[in-house]
């Protein structure tokens, strides 16, 4: 097993993503017309899965990921929110996950740092948080333990299959040579041949589906987070709202991470996006966000904050992610899209399932509403 | 100057020290409105920091350099046509083409301005140089300890020392003698040759442009004459104390010497502010030889991002003569720019200070080479020694996860090495040291910490209360 970087683990959306880990249907489903249908249901299947992941990834990895799983709120302010926590929490319990609506006195005697506007909530108890920062190093340390060789700071620059095999071209930068020797920065090409390959470079994925020839309509989604200064724990749940853009959390160093999805902008260069660069911050975004979290948590209005970052996250067209095998081309498989960290471990164990063709029917079925095989009315036109 | 009230503006300008000033003379002069954001109350930068006007400051800045800079900024302060806007921090600069924003923050909240020209002069800091103790209450840049004494008249300790490689600190030690304070020594961390021999080569250059050197000179004497040892080949070796800072430790050949104080100043150079350039994307480089990132620019100080103009020790640390130079450089190349003077008369106006940095060059370089820290920053220090004072992360932390990752911003995630208040203004230097030694690549190569919005923390409230919109 080979693994290919491009800077260091954790360098992309997967460490810079704010660590929520939420099972319940999430807002941007909601937000769509109809919003309670197929594609939020299919989600909450793939959420059923991803708490028993969580749950045991600390015991089955044996290492320490500052995983809590205390529970989360998703909060509505006005009766109308109310209704859809309503029948989004109906729709949860129907598809085998544990959610319930509190109403505002609930609210407040578990939360006291909650708004008294907030009328009532979703709870579910198996939400958290995790550390993004150290999760995808940490599972790198792991995964070089378990024998897999890892290459960072080290690009993909040609990828295809000839007759059954895939033929790949690596290129590794400097600084290669550790250890005190004063020889400048080299790269160093590799050319390597495997009988299976996976994709799961987030927004890079697509360019490296269309190197060997396939299409993976994945977007990018620019968004911010920002982190308050340090507190002494008082926030033990994942905070999210029902009607807003809106997460909160407090990190295991005391820091309050506020995310929720608000857009940052691409920088463009002549032809297409630029994702060398971060994204630039948008004020209204930074200010809606903020306000967003003052009306859900009006202490926070005090805080000082410490940072606000930007990244780019992959999504599709219909907001499911993409986790499987093309049909188009036996061997590639692809793991990326929306969600992916909260979803990322279950991904990673089915689609090993699927590589390694154990239990794959099992696999194949949990997996197939994220399957690239709805992208076979586009690849179906792709000579290979 | 007067206190700003309006928001339309030729050019802004970060910071009102000497390179602030000089631009917005030339500015102004030319009919410019310009307003000069600084987080000082008073303007004057580092190099004259104003006790408040209420204090009696009879003794204020009177060696002889700071003349020529008091002179101007006498002028500045007389000067109509400029809006002073102080006590107020620059946390954001973005720019979109044409047009460059600024968010601020100060006592009223945030405010946000936009102007077709922004000139960062933005001055640096104390380079933190991370040894045992270091962190100890008392122990402080030595460029801290002369601003309490110039802003407050405050001495920091009964007993001070001075130790580090920059012959500014028998400058400072003179001013505390003369406040009253004790000075229990000055510490020269390189051997006395290396500044008889600096001095040697470059004897025409030190003379004709004595400006530190000959104060500094002057200070020696005057330390000497009062019993305060001034010592070279003084390698600190550590600060101790329990609750707060009780003495030094040096090595002395194979041995090891300790000496009491309560308060001891670092000496071993200046960085450059950089947050804003780098949030702003704009081109900078290395800055050798004691670090931090220097802004890149053009003959007229404008930096790779046109309108983004640049000078003073933003562009990498020379100094307050060469800084104002730079400064009044970079305020014709905006008035230039704005077509309010032709380039032939630009031109013109800035022969003569092109012709002083010319000059001044070679007393620049002499007074680096004289400074140069390298030496002490590369000895390693012990596995516990504090690297990120912020988050408590440890040389050692950062040693075992060195051997995975060189990519200084993958060790700030694993180790939190930089997250903390001070957005890396401490570390991120020690930590590109300890990248290069692990590559073997010189300093600089490796890209430092993305920097990220807002470049000094702020509430919430107060980002709030501002209409973003």
């Amino acid at each position: 097993m080979w693994l290919a970087e491009q800077a260091s683990p954790g360098h992309g959306a997967s460490g810079q993503n704010a660590g929520s880990l939420h099972f319940q249907i999430e807002r941007r489903f909601l937000e769509r017309e109809g919003g309670l249908g197929y594609e939020g249901e299919q989600t909450a299947r793939l959420s059923r899965i991803a708490v028993e992941d969580w749950s045991s990834l600390e015991t089955t990895m044996d290492i320490d990921l500052n995983i809590h799983m205390n529970g989360g709120l998703m909060v509505a302010h006005s009766a109308a929110e109310v209704e859809l926590l309503e029948a989004k929490a109906a729709r949860e319990q129907a598809m085998g996950l544990s959610v319930e609506t509190i109403d505002a006195a609930e609210v407040q005697r578990r939360a006291p740092y909650l708004s008294p506007d907030i009328l009532a909530a979703n709870f579910m108890a198996a939400e958290g948080h995790a550390d993004a920062r150290i999760i995808a190093p940490t599972f790198t340390q792991a995964a070089r333990s378990a024998g897999a060789r890892i290459f960072t700071g080290t690009r993909i620059t040609a990828l295809r299959k000839h007759g059954g095999h895939f033929s790949a071209t690596m290129e590794s930068r400097g600084p290669a040579q550790a250890g005190g020797s004063s020889r400048p920065a080299k790269t160093e090409t590799r050319r390597i041949t495997a009988a299976k390959v996976l994709i799961c470079s987030g927004i890079w994925s697509r360019q490296l589906a269309a190197m060997a020839g396939l299409h993976l309509p994945l977007f990018p989604a620019p968004l911010t987070m920002n982190v308050t200064q340090r507190r002494d724990p008082f926030l033990p749940y994942l905070i999210q709202h029902v009607g807003r853009r809106l997460s909160m959390k407090q990190a295991s160093a005391g820091n309050v991470l506020i995310g929720g999805g608000w857009p940052s902008r691409m920088w463009r260069n002549e032809h297409e996006f630029d994702f060398t660069r971060p994204p630039a911050l948008v004020a209204e975004s930074l200010a809606g966000n903020l306000k967003a979290a003052v009306e859900t948590m009006p202490g926070i209005v005090d805080f000082d904050l410490l940072r606000s970052w930007t990244g780019i996250t992959a999504v599709t067209q219909d907001q499911l992610p993409v986790a499987g095998e093309f049909p188009a081309m036996p061997g590639l498989f692809c793991a990326a899209g929306g969600s992916a960290f909260t979803l990322g471990p279950t991904f990673a164990r089915l689609v090993s399932r699927q590589i390694l063709e154990q239990d794959r029917a099992e696999a194949d079925a949990l997996l197939s509403v994220a399957s690239p095989a709805r992208f076979e009315s586009l690849n179906g036109f792709m000579g290979q | 100057m007067h206190n700003g009230s309006t928001t339309d503006y030729d050019a802004l300008i970060i910071g009102g020290g000497p390179a602030g000033q000089a631009a917005a003379i030339e500015l102004a002069n030319l009919r410019l409105r310009c307003a000069v954001i600084d987080e000082q109350a008073r303007p004057g930068g580092q190099i004259l920091r104003q006790p408040p006007a209420s204090f009696e400051a009879s003794h204020w800045a009177e060696e002889a350099s700071y003349r020529p800079l008091k002179q101007q900024l006498h002028q500045f302060e007389t000067q109509s046509g400029i809006d002073w806007l102080g006590r107020r921090s620059v946390i954001g600069l973005q720019s979109d083409g044409t047009s460059h924003s600024v968010l601020i923050s100060g006592a009223n909240g945030l405010q946000q301005f936009t102007a077709p020209h922004v000139l960062i002069a933005a001055g640096c800091y104390d380079l933190p140089v991370a040894i045992p103790g270091w962190t100890l209450p008392g122990a402080m840049g030595a460029g801290a300890m002369q601003t309490l004494l110039k802003a407050q008249g405050i001495l920091t300790g009964e007993r001070i020392a001075l130790a580090g490689t920059h012959p500014l600190m028998l400058l400072i030690a003179a001013q505390i003698h003369a406040a009253g304070g004790t000075v229990a020594e000055v510490a020269f961390d390189q051997p006395f040759t290396r500044f008889a021999k600096a001095m040697g080569r470059n004897l025409g250059t030190g003379l004709r442009h004595a400006g530190l050197l000959a104060e500094a000179g002057k200070a020696m004497l005057t330390l000497r004459r009062a019993g305060v040892p001034v010592r070279f080949g003084r390698k600190l070796q550590g600060i101790i104390g329990r609750e707060q800072v009780a003495g030094a430790i040096f090595a002395a050949g194979a041995t090891e010497e300790q000496i009491a104080c309560d308060s001891i100043g670092l000496c071993y150079g200046f960085l450059p502010q950089s947050d804003l350039l780098r949030q702003a994307g704009l081109a900078v480089e290395w800055a050798a030889p004691a670090g931090g990132w220097a802004a890149r620019h053009d003959d007229w100080m404008q930096s790779s991002t046109p309108g983004l103009w640049v000078a003073g020790e933003t562009t990498g640390v020379a100094g307050a003569p060469i800084a104002r130079e730079e400064g009044r450089i970079a305020g014709l190349g905006i008035a230039r720019a704005l077509e309010r003077i032709t380039p032939e008369d630009a031109a013109e106006q800035a022969k003569s200070s092109r012709t002083v940095l010319r000059k001044m060059a070679g007393f620049a370089d002499l007074l680096a080479g004289l400074a140069d820290p390298r030496e002490a920053l590369t000895r390693i220090q012990p596995p516990e020694t504090l690297i990120c004072r912020c988050e408590n992360v440890s040389a050692a932390a950062i040693g075992d996860v060195l051997r995975e990752t060189q990519d200084a911003n993958a060790i700030k995630r694993i180790t939190r090495c930089g997250m903390g208040a001070c957005q890396g203004r401490s570390c991120e230097h020690a930590l590109l040291r300890m990248i290069a030694r692990e590559t073997g690549q010189s300093v600089g190569q490796q890209p430092g910490f993305t920097a990220r919005f807002p470049a000094r923390p702020v509430s919430i409230g107060d980002l709030l209360e501002h209409d973003l919109q």
